[in-house]
C-alpha cells in the first residue's frame, strides 16, 4: 500500500474502508484469544469457514478472528453483527445452527445464549449479561470486533485519528495533556504516567529510548497479552505518540516468549504500520521519525524489573542493577528511556483524542481511567475485566464474577502475583477477625469493615495495606491454605530471583525453608517471628523489587490468616486440607457407593465394591487427591491426618444404603 | 521439531546474519536456535560467540539464565503444567505429582528414553480452564487428577500402566 | 564534579558529588563491612553487608547500599544503628547456612557480634560476591568465567563447566576469591602466567629480588594481563605517584664517548654435562652459587641451610675444581674456589651441625690472610680430603649416614674413599662469557683461546688493552677474586679519568692512508685492521682509515691488493732508505 502522507489522507482511508463495507453483509465475530483457542475455537472457526462455505454464503458472511472478548469462562465465543447476538461455549457442532438460523434467518439459537444464574433467563447481547454490564471497556473496547491482523478494522474503528491529532501539537503539549489526565502507571506501581516523560524529556542524553513492557510475568495475569493479541496497533499508537512528546526515534517491545501469539500479531503490525507510513522516517507526513523493534524475553520473571528488562534488551542476563540513578536519566545503554507497560501505552491514544479531561472524569481524584484485571481463581466468571477506577471489590467479584462456585466459601483475594502478594478478604469473617486481634491489628471487639466494599484504586488498597499490582486477581475458597499460598509464591520467586543479591537470593531459600517445614507439620511457634525478621531485612536490603517484595504474600497470609500458621504449627493441621503432609482422606456417610473414587485410586487404596460404603486404606493411600476432586456427591473428607481412621469409623457405623438414605428422610 | 536440513554451524550463521550479528539480538538468536534444535547444542553456543564476537561465559550466562533454553536435548513430547496461581489454586499440583509419578520424570526433566519431558510453567494464560497442561503445544483443561490417565495415553499409548 | 557536604555517623565531610558513600566513610576512618566491594571493579551492590541508612533532606530516611550509593547535597549516613545492625547480621547469617566455615565470614561474623550463626553452617565455599567474575571481566578482559543459571542455583563456571579457552591463566580470579574457591592448577601443559596478582615475588611486576639493583619493581612483559589482554594496569591506578606507564617500551641508544671500561664479568661451568657428579639428576647436589643464594637471607631458604625436602644436612661435601684444572674442560685454575668453599665450611659449621668434607686438588690460599684462614678452617674441624671426587651416586637405601655417596681416592693416605653425605656443593670453573669473541672485535680488543680478554701487556699494561682508550677490569679478564676485581676496577678508572682530564688524545705521527683514487672499495682492509679502524664511506665507494684508532701496524697496507694503502713515515723508499742507511 501507498504510504498515507498526510492526516487528510488518514481520514480519506477511513472513510473510504467504512463506505466499501456493505452493511448488509453479516460479521461472525469469532473469538481467537488465548483463552477460546485452549478450548477449541480453531474447529468451531473451520465449522463456520465449512458452513458459510457450503451454503454460499461467502462475499455476505464474513467470518472475523478477534482478540479476547474477556469472557474466557465461556469461551468459545460468537458474535454475530450486526445484530450482536452472544453465543458462548459452542462447539463445531453448534455451527451449522447458528448459521441456519441466526446467519441467514437472523433467528436466535435460544440453547447457545448465556443463561443468567441469578435470574435464571437467557440472555441475548453482550452488554446485557452481568460480567459485561458493570465493566467499562477502553482499552479492551475494540478487542472483540477487529480483526488483529487488519490495519483497515483498526483505522476503521478510528484508529491513528490520535496519531494524526498528536502530530497537530507540541511535544510538551502532549506531556502537559498526559499530565492533566492523571494517567498512572498501570505496571503496578501507579508512578504518574505524565510525569515520567517530562522527566525523559529533559534528560541530557541522546539517543532517547521508548519502550514498552511486556514482559508479563505475573502467573495469572494476561491483560498484556490480551491486548498486544488483540489489538496491537493501539499499543504502537500510544508508542508513536509517545516518542514524539518525548523526543524518541526508536523504540522496543519486550515481550515474553511465551506469547507467540501477541508476538506474531505484533509484528504484522509493526509491518502494517511501517508498509502504511504510520512508523518510518516521515511518519503521517509530519517529518517526525520513529520504529520500533520487538525483543522476545528468555523467560525470567525479574525481567519485568525495568533495570533488568533493559539488561535483557542488551543481549544479557536479566541481572537488576541497582537503581539510585534512573532509568530516565541512564537507562537502556546508559541513555534516556521512558518504560510503560503495554496497558499504559493502549491508554494514550484514548487520553489524547478525547482529552485529559474526559479521561480525568472517570475514576477517582488519585486514581483516573480504568483498570483491565485477570479475574481467575476460583470464581465463576474467569476472564479479563475492565472496570472503572473506585468500583468496589464486592462489585468486581460479586456482580462481574458472579462469585465462588459450587457451595465453597469465598477466602480471599491475591493481586498483584508475587510481588504485589496481597490479600484482599472478607474481614467479617470471624476467623479473620480473630487473627487480627491476635497479631495486634485490631482492638479486641472492634468493628471492622469488610475490605471487599472497598473502592479498587491506587490510594485505597495501599491504604489498606494492600496494592493495585499489575492486574492478575486471583480468587481463594476454603480449599486454599493460606501457608501453602504464601510458599507457593516464595516458591515461584526462588526460581525466578536472579540470585545476584544476597538477601533475596538466600532469604528466599531461607523462606522457603521455614514455611516447607511449616507445612509438614515441623514448624515451631518461633518461626512466626523468623519469617517477619527475613520478611523486614528482604524488603530493607533487596537490590531490586523483586526482592523488596517478595515477602509480602507471607506478610500479607501472616496478617490475615495468622490462625491458619497457628494451626500447623501447634496443632500440626491444615484447615483447608492442602498440606499433603498433615492431611488424611476419609470416606464419610454422604458416600453413595458410585465407587468412582475406587477407579481414580492410583495405589488402589479405596474399596468398598459398588453401592457401598467405600473405604480408605489409610497405608495405601498417598494423598494425590485424585478422590477428593471426583467425588461428586462431598463424600471425601480431608481431614487431619490422625483423624482419618476415626472419621471412617463414624462413617461406617451412621452410613446407609442410598434407598434406605432416601426413605429415611421421606420419614424424617 | 523441524529436523535440521542444513548442517548446524550454516543454520547458526544464517541465523546470526538474520540480526546482523548485533549482540543485542542474542537472546533472539538462542530462542531459534533452541527452536529448531529443541535445544541449545554446546556446537551451536560455540559457533554464535565466533560469529557473534561475544564472550563464551556471556553466552553460556544467559543460556543458563533464561528458563526459554535448555542446554539438553529434549523429549519427543513436551509436556508442561501450568503451574500460574490459578492453576495452582485448583490443585495443579497434585496433577504435576500424578504425571510425575505415572511418566517416572521428575518435572525439568526428560525420561530416559528421551520419549517426554515434563516442565512447569508460569501460566499460560489459559486461566479459565485452570488446571492446564500442554501437551506439545495443545491445551488439556479443566482437570483432575483422575483423568491424568488419558493425557499418559496420548503421550504413551501402550505404557499408560493400566491397560484399557 | 562539584562538591557536596554530608555527614557519616555525624561526621561532616566533603566529597565530589555523586562519589559514593564508601569511599567518603573510608576517608573518615569509618569502616563499613563489605564481601563484594573491589576499588577497581564497578561496585556491585550484591552482597548487602555494606548497607547503611541514608536519610535524606527532607528527613526521609532508607537503608542503602554504601558502596554505590551517591552522595548528594545534605544527605546524611548512618552507618551502625540497629535497624543496619540487624539487617546485616541476618544477610551474613543467611550466607552463613550456606557456605562452609571459613575465617572470611567467620571475621565478619565476629566483627558483627554473632556468636553463632542461627541457622549453623553449610558446604558451599562459593559466596557469590562475584570479584573473580568482574575482574576477569572487567580489569582482564578475558571474560573467560561468568555466572551460570539463577536464584539460589546460581553459581560460578567456565562456559560448559571445562577448561575455558579464554582463560589467559592470569589467576586474577583466585587471587581476589576471598574464600580459596578458586584455585589455580596446571592445566594440560598450558603454562600459569602468575598465582598471584599482588606485589609478590611471583607477580608480573615485582622487585626482581631483594638485594636487586635498582631495588625498583619492575613489569615483566611475558607475564602481564595489561600485555595479553590490553585491560588491568591497576598497579597504574594504585600508584600513588603515576610512576608507572605500559607504554615504555626497550630502546637502543647511541651516544659519543671517549673512554670505555669493559667490566662484563665471567660466566659460571654449567655443571650438567659432567655427569659423574650428577648435577641436576641427583636431589641435593647444587652449585657453589646456588648455595651462596641458600645462605642468603634474602633467598629462598631465608638463609638457612636445608637438603630438597626441607631437612638440615647432617654432612655436606664440597667438591673443588668442578671443570677448572681439567684437560677436558679448563686447564687454568679458577682461583676463588678454594677460598670461598672455605667460607662456606665456616658457613656450615656456623649454621648447623653437620659435618664438611672438603675434596681438593690443591689448597691455594695465596692471599693476604688466606693461608691463616685455611688453618683456622682446619681447627674448626673441616675434614680436608687431597683427591680430586670421582663422582657422586645416590647412596643405598641401608646407608644410616646420607641419601648420597662421594667416591674419591685420598691421595695423602692413597686410598679409595666413599663419604656418604647429604648434600653436595659444586665448585664450579668460572669461565668467559659465550658472546666474549664478539664483544672482543667490538671494542677492537684481542680475546686468549679461553675466552679471556687479553691485556695490552702482561706485566706493563694489566688494564689497558691494544686499542687506546678501552680498559679492562675484573672477571673479564681472567678469574679473579673480590680485591683483585676491586683493584683492577680502580686501576682501569684511573687510566680513564687521566684520558678524560686531558680532554684530548696525543696521536702517534704514524698511520695508515688510503689513496682514494687507487682504492677499489673492495672492504678486505676493513676486516683485516685488528684495531676496527678502517670503515666504508660508502658515498664514496671507497675505504677510510681513522688515525686515532690506527695502531700503524700495516696489516692492511700489507694486504690491500691494489696497493692502495700506505702507512705513513713507513713508505717503501722510506724503510728502503733505513735499511741502506743501516747497511751503509
Amino acid at each position: 500500500m501507498q504510504p498515507i502522507s498526510s492526516p487528510a489522507e488518514l481520514a480519506e482511508l477511513r472513510s473510504g474502508i467504512i463506505a466499501a463495507r456493505d452493511p448488509n453483509h453479516i460479521w461472525v465475530q469469532l473469538c481467537a484469544g488465548t483463552g477460546c483457542l485452549a478450548c477449541g475455537c480453531e474447529p468451531v472457526a473451520a465449522a463456520f469457514r465449512q458452513h458459510i462455505h457450503d451454503q454460499g454464503l461467502e462475499g455476505v458472511v464474513h467470518l472475523k478472528l478477534t482478540g479476547c472478548h474477556g469472557f474466557c469462562e465461556r469461551g468459545p465465543l460468537v458474535v454475530i453483527q450486526p445484530q450482536g447476538v452472544f453465543y458462548q461455549r459452542i462447539t463445531p457442532e453448534d455451527v451449522g445452527a447458528i448459521v441456519e438460523q441466526t446467519v441467514k434467518h437472523g433467528r436466535v439459537v435460544t440453547k447457545l445464549l448465556y443463561r443468567d444464574p441469578a435470574s435464571k433467563t437467557r440472555v441475548e447481547k453482550a452488554e446485557e449479561i452481568p460480567f459485561y454490564k458493570k465493566q467499562v471497556r477502553l482499552v479492551l473496547r475494540s478487542n472483540g470486533l477487529l480483526d488483529p491482523t487488519s490495519l483497515d478494522d483498526y483505522i476503521a474503528l478510528g484508529g491513528y485519528a490520535a496519531l494524526a491529532k498528536a502530530l497537530t501539537m507540541t511535544p510538551e503539549g502532549i506531556v502537559d495533556e498526559v499530565k492533566r489526565s492523571k494517567l498512572r502507571g498501570r505496571g503496578g506501581g501507579g508512578f504518574p504516567t505524565g510525569l515520567k516523560w517530562e522527566t525523559c524529556r529533559r534528560a541530557k542524553g541522546e539517543p532517547k529510548y521508548v519502550i514498552c513492557n511486556a514482559d508479563e510475568g505475573d502467573p495469572g495475569a494476561f491483560m498484556d497479552r490480551s491486548v498486544l493479541e488483540g489489538n496491537p496497533h493501539s499499543v504502537i499508537e500510544g508508542m508513536i505518540i509517545g516518542a514524539y512528546a518525548i523526543g524518541s526515534h526508536e523504540g522496543y517491545v519486550y515481550v515474553r516468549h511465551e506469547y507467540p501469539l501477541a508476538v506474531k500479531h505484533l509484528s504484522i503490525a509493526l509491518g502494517q504500520a511501517r508498509e502504511a507510513g504510520l512508523l518510518g522516517s516521515d511518519i503521517l507526513g509530519s517529518g517526525f521519525g520513529f520504529d520500533i523493534g520487538v525483543s522476545r524475553g528468555g523467560g525470567a520473571f525479574v525481567c519485568g524489573e525495568s533495570t533488568a528488562l533493559m539488561a535483557s534488551l542488551e543481549g544479557k542476563v536479566g541481572e537488576p542493577r541497582a537503581k539510585y540513578v534512573h532509568t530516565v536519566e541512564h537507562g537502556l545503554w546508559d541513555k534516556p528511556s521512558n518504560l510503560n507497560n503495554v496497558e499504559t501505552w493502549a491508554n494514550i491514544p484514548l487520553i489524547v483524542e478525547h482529552g485529559a479531561d474526559w479521561f480525568a472524569s472517570i475514576g477517582t481524584e488519585g486514581s483516573k481511567g480504568t483498570k483491565v484485571f485477570a479475574l481467575t481463581g476460583k470464581i465463576s466468571n474467569t476472564g479479563l475485566v475492565e472496570v472503572p477506577m473506585g468500583i468496589t471489590l464486592r462489585e468486581i467479584l460479586h456482580d462481574i464474577g458472579g462469585g465462588v462456585p459450587g457451595r465453597k466459601k469465598f477466602k480471599a483475594v491475591q493481586t498483584g502475583g508475587p510481588s504485589g502478594g496481597t490479600l484482599i478478604v472478607e474481614t467479617r469473617d470471624a476467623r479473620i477477625v480473630h487473627s487480627l486481634e491476635e497479631a495486634g491489628e485490631i482492638a479486641p471487639g472492634e468493628t471492622v469493615t469488610s475490605l471487599l466494599d472497598l473502592p479498587v484504586d491506587f490510594d485505597e488498597l495501599t491504604k489498606a495495606g494492600s496494592m493495585m499490582g499489575s492486574g492478575g486477581m486471583i480468587v481463594m475458597d476454603q480449599d486454599s491454605c493460606m501457608v501453602d499460598v504464601a510458599r507457593y509464591f516464595i516458591h515461584f520467586l526462588i526460581e525466578e530471583s536472579c540470585g545476584k543479591c544476597l538477601p533475596c537470593r538466600e532469604g528466599l531459600r531461607k523462606l522457603h525453608e521455614i514455611l516447607e517445614r511449616i507445612t509438614k507439620g515441623q514448624g515451631e511457634p518461633e518461626d512466626i517471628a523468623t519469617l517477619q525478621e527475613i520478611a523486614d531485612t528482604l524488603i530493607d536490603t533487596s537490590l531490586c523489587q523483586l526482592g523488596g517484595s517478595a515477602p509480602n504474600p507471607v506478610l500479607s497470609t501472616l496478617r490475615y490468616f495468622r490462625d491458619e500458621y497457628d494451626a500447623h504449627i501447634r496443632e500440626k493441621r491444615c484447615p483447608a486440607g492442602v498440606c499433603k503432609d498433615l492431611v488424611g482422606y476419609a470416606v464419610t456417610e454422604a458416600c453413595v457407593g458410585d465407587a468412582k473414587c475406587a477407579k481414580v485410586c492410583p495405589t488402589g487404596a479405596i474399596s468398598g465394591g459398588p453401592r457401598s460404603l467405600q473405604v480408605i486404606d489409610q497405608a495405601k493411600c498417598i494423598q494425590c487427591d485424585a478422590c477428593y476432586q471426583v467425588c461428586t456427591f462431598d463424600a471425601i473428607a480431608r481431614v487431619k491426618r490422625d483423624r482419618a481412621e476415626e472419621v471412617q469409623a463414624a462413617a461406617k457405623a451412621a452410613w446407609r444404603p442410598v434407598k434406605e438414605r432416601g426413605r429415611a428422610e421421606a420419614r424424617a | 521439531m523441524i529436523e535440521p536440513t542444513s548442517s548446524l554451524p550454516a543454520r547458526v550463521d544464517q541465523i546470526v546474519a538474520s540480526y546482523q550479528a548485533r549482540p543485542t539480538a542474542l537472546i533472539m538468536v538462542l530462542q531459534e536456535i533452541q527452536q529448531e534444535y529443541s535445544y541449545l547444542p554446546r556446537e551451536a553456543i560455540e559457533r554464535v560467540g565466533e560469529r557473534m564476537d561475544l564472550a563464551l561465559s556471556q553466552i553460556y550466562g544467559v543460556a543458563t539464565f533464561y528458563k526459554a533454553f535448555s542446554l539438553e536435548p529434549r523429549g519427543r513430547h513436551l509436556v508442561s503444567v501450568c503451574t500460574g496461581t490459578a492453576c495452582h489454586v485448583r490443585n495443579s499440583k497434585s496433577i504435576l505429582e500424578r504425571l510425575e509419578r505415572d511418566l517416572q520424570v521428575e518435572r525439568g526433566h526428560t525420561s530416559a528414553d528421551r520419549e517426554v519431558t515434563l516442565e512447569t510453567v508460569n501460566c499460560v494464560g489459559a486461566c479459565a480452564l485452570g488446571p492446564v497442561v500442554l501437551i506439545d503445544g495443545k491445551h488439556y483443561g479443566h482437570l483432575t487428577v483422575g483423568e491424568v490417565e488419558k493425557l499418559i495415553a496420548v503421550i504413551r499409548p501402550c505404557a499408560c500402566g493400566k491397560q484399557n | 564534579m562539584p562538591k557536596v557536604d554530608i555527614t557519616v555517623d555525624g561526621r561532616p565531610i566533603s566529597v565530589e558529588e555523586g562519589s559514593y558513600v564508601l569511599q567518603a566513610a573510608e576517608a573518615l576512618g569509618i569502616d563499613i563491612p563489605t564481601l563484594c566491594f573491589f576499588k577497581y571493579v564497578k561496585p556491585y551492590a550484591a552482597c548487602r553487608i555494606c548497607v547503611v541508612e541514608a536519610r535524606d533532606r527532607r528527613g526521609r530516611t532508607r537503608i542503602v547500599t554504601a558502596c554505590n550509593y551517591p552522595a548528594s547535597e545534605g544527605i546524611e549516613i548512618l552507618t551502625r544503628t540497629p535497624r543496619v545492625v540487624a539487617a546485616r547480621r541476618l544477610n551474613l547469617e543467611m550466607l552463613m547456612s550456606r557456605c562452609a566455615s571459613m575465617p572470611v565470614l567467620n571475621d565478619l561474623a565476629a566483627k558483627l557480634g554473632i556468636e553463632k550463626p542461627r541457622w549453623g553452617t553449610g558446604t558451599d565455599t562459593c559466596i557469590l560476591c562475584g570479584l573473580c567474575v568482574r575482574v576477569c571481566d572487567e580489569i582482564v578482559g578475558a571474560q573467560a568465567i561468568g555466572f551460570a543459571s539463577r536464584g539460589a542455583a546460581r553459581y560460578v563456571t567456565t562456559p560448559f563447566e571445562v577448561d575455558s579457552e579464554a582463560c589467559i591463566l592470569c589467576g586474577a580470579c583466585a587471587a581476589l576469591c576471598p574464600t580459596g574457591h578458586i584455585r589455580m592448577e596446571e592445566a594440560g601443559g598450558r603454562e600459569v602466567v602468575h598465582s598471584e596478582i599482588t606485589l609478590g615475588p611471583n607477580a608480573a611486576i615485582a622487585v626482581p629480588f631483594r638485594q636487586a639493583v635498582p631495588n625498583a619493581p619492575r613489569i615483566d612483559p611475558e607475564f602481564c594481563v595489561h600485555f595479553r589482554t590490553g585491560g588491568c594496569k591497576v598497579c597504574a591506578a594504585v600508584c600513588p605517584k603515576e610512576c608507572i606507564s605500559h607504554d615504555d617500551a626497550d630502546r637502543t641508544e647511541e651516544f659519543g664517548v671517549g673512554t670505555v671500561v669493559l667490566a662484563t664479568g665471567y660466566a659460571d661451568l654449567d655443571p650438567a654435562p659432567l655427569k659423574q657428579y650428577g648435577y641436576g639428576r641427583l636431589p641435593n647436589v647444587i652449585t657453589s652459587m646456588e648455595f651462596e643464594r641458600m645462605n642468603n637471607a634474602a633467598g629462598s631458604t631465608g638463609g638457612r641451610i636445608l637438603t630438597e625436602r626441607g631437612e638440615e644436612p647432617r654432612t655436606i661435601a664440597i667438591l673443588h675444581c668442578i671443570g677448572s684444572r681439567d684437560e677436558d674442560h679448563h686447564p687454568y685454575c679458577s682461583r676463588v674456589c678454594c677460598m670461598y668453599a672455605l667460607k662456606f665450611a665456616h658457613l656450615v659449621k656456623e649454621k648447623t651441625s653437620a659435618e664438611v668434607y672438603q675434596l681438593y686438588i690443591d689448597m691455594r690460599a695465596f692471599g693476604k690472610g688466606y693461608e691463616e684462614f685455611f688453618h683456622r678452617i682446619l681447627g674448626e674441624g673441616v675434614n680436608v680430603i687431597r683427591g680430586k671426587a670421582a663422582e657422586v651416586v645416590r647412596a643405598g637405601e641401608d646407608c644410616e649416614e646420607g641419601t648420597l655417596l662421594v667416591r674419591c681416592e685420598d691421595t695423602l693416605i692413597s686410598k679409595f674413599r666413599e663419604i656418604p653425605v647429604d648434600m653436595v656443593v659444586l665448585c664450579t670453573a668460572l669461565e668467559a662469557h659465550g658472546d666474549a669473541k664478539e664483544v672482543a672485535r667490538r671494542f677492537g680488543i684481542s680475546v686468549g683461546a679461553d675466552g679471556w680478554f687479553i691485556e695490552r701487556h702482561p706485566k706493563l699494561g694489566p688494564v689497558s688493552t691494544t686499542t687506546d682508550g678501552v680498559f679492562l677490569a675484573g672477571g673479564c679478564q681472567s678469574p679473579k677474586d673480590i680485591p683483585d676485581a676491586v683493584a683492577q676496577g680502580s686501576g682501569a678508572a684511573a687510566q680513564a679519568m687521566s684520558l678524560m682530564t686531558r680532554g684530548e688524545v696525543e696521536m702517534d705521527g704514524a698511520y695508515a692512508v688510503i689513496d682514494e683514487e687507487i682504492c677499489s672499495g673492495c672492504r678486505l682492509c676493513n676486516d683485516l685492521c685488528p684495531y676496527g679502524a678502517i670503515g666504508f664511506v660508502a658515498e664514496r665507494k671507497v675505504s677510510s682509515v681513522n688515525p686515532a684508532l690506527c695502531k700503524a701496524c700495516g696489516t692492511c697496507a700489507a694486504g690491500c691488493p691494489s696497493g692502495a694503502i700506505r702507512a705513513l713515515h713507513f713508505a717503501d723508499e722510506q724503510i728502503f732508505a733505513e735499511i741502506e742507511g743501516i747497511l751503509s
